[in-house]
């Protein structure tokens, strides 16, 4: 790459070098936005490998797509969108993972926390497992288009205005949807109050 | 934990109001408006309180480990190899219809044509048919019509009697 350190470029840049072919362009929009894209997938799964194949899965789709984007939204809009219409068609399978802290399901990481620390009593343990499975069923229950606006602000902080680029849809329709979502949680989670 | 059915409501006006307010998303105006409200709504004072404490609940945040990130993005680099393999594919495919190859062949193809219809001419036929069938073919149309051309035979042999019978009695 001629021009600089990829970590030094502009999205924009990045992506037209990526455009004619500099692979170290694109695996650098890879390294700037994997965390975030696997937090957004992770957010819809609630599962590590689920949230990992998601992720990958749509910078594949942005990869193979390049060539069509013509940079008038900025790449994270774009590649947002691929990574929610994915988690969209994930949730429309039916594929739902149930809600589960980590350790119920990553051996290696439970028993590392067990070696250094002696963890909170079992009693503590199965009541945070339990508010857990009744969060992630609260948030399972929301319409797609509410839980991926909600999801959006709530747990990635985007701007209204980004949500409804990514979405399509306008501002005030996004600003619906969160509000619907919220006053559904708090419905269902009245409870943790 | 309190119940479902203490739920706080806020005034109707104002709820979307508040859900933004949270999430900073309001105006500076709309924030005094809104501040100035609270300051005399209790039931909004509240309802704000509560989404305080419900909404920053339903955050998992996952912190995977190193090893993770690291299997990430190798894989993720296999699979962005693969696909680029594919696409050296494809175009190889595709570079045949560039915009200077596809007039070309188009005109290869209509001469090729040309000289083979011309070569082959008068030795097409319309039907590929073996030479018997070919044969009864032609027969058909002739034996539809006999039975109208034995009629007209037996037409023309009337006639015949009937000038035979009028040269009698002339003669006669």
């Amino acid at each position: 790459m001629g021009t600089g350190r990829p970590e030094e470029l502009g999205d924009e840049t990045l992506v037209t070098l990526a455009q004619k072919g500099e692979h170290k362009a694109f695996e650098e929009l890879v390294e700037r936005y994997k965390q975030k894209a696997y937090r957004i997938a992770f957010d819809f799964t609630r599962d590590r490998e689920e949230a990992k194949d998601l992720s990958q899965e749509a910078f594949l789709r942005a990869f193979t797509h390049l060539n069509g984007f013509d940079q008038r939204a900025s790449f994270y809009t774009w590649f947002y969108r691929i990574l929610v219409n994915l988690c969209l068609d994930y949730r429309r399978r039916g594929q739902r993972v149930s809600w589960q802290p980590f350790e119920e399901h990553d051996g290696k990481t439970a028993e590392k926390n067990e070696i250094a620390n002696p963890g909170p009593s079992p009693d503590r343990e199965a009541m945070s497992g339990e508010i857990s499975r009744k969060i992630g069923a609260a948030l399972n229950s929301l319409p797609p288009k509410q839980r991926t606006a909600f999801v959006l602000k709530n747990h990635e902080g985007l701007s209204i205005r980004e949500i409804a680029k990514i979405m399509q849809t306008a501002e005030g329709t996004v600003k619906t949807h969160i509000h619907r979502a919220v006053l559904a949680l708090r419905q269902s989670l009245a409870e943790l109050v | 934990m309190t119940d479902m059915s203490s739920i706080q409501k806020a005034c109707k006006n104002y709820e979307q109001d508040l859900v933004l307010h949270y999430y900073g998303e309001s105006s500076p105006e709309e924030r005094e408006r809104i501040q100035a409200h609270l300051q005399g709504c209790p039931s909004c004072s509240r309802f704000l309180d509560e989404l305080r404490t419900v909404l920053p609940l339903t955050v998992k945040a996952d912190e995977p480990p190193e090893s993770f990130w690291e299997s990430y993005s190798r894989e993720l680099r296999q699979r962005l190899m693969t696909a680029r393999e594919k696409n050296a594919w494809w175009e190889g495919i595709f570079s045949f219809l560039r915009p200077w190859a596809v007039p070309t062949l188009a005109t290869a193809v209509v001469l090729i044509l040309a000289v083979t219809l011309t070569l082959t001419r008068g030795t097409w036929h319309t039907r590929d048919l073996p030479p018997k069938e070919e044969a009864l073919l032609e027969v058909l149309p002739i034996a539809e019509n006999l039975e109208f051309y034995t009629s007209m035979d037996f037409l023309d042999s009337l006639d015949l009697l009937e000038d035979m019978g009028g040269a009698d009695s002339g003669s006669a």
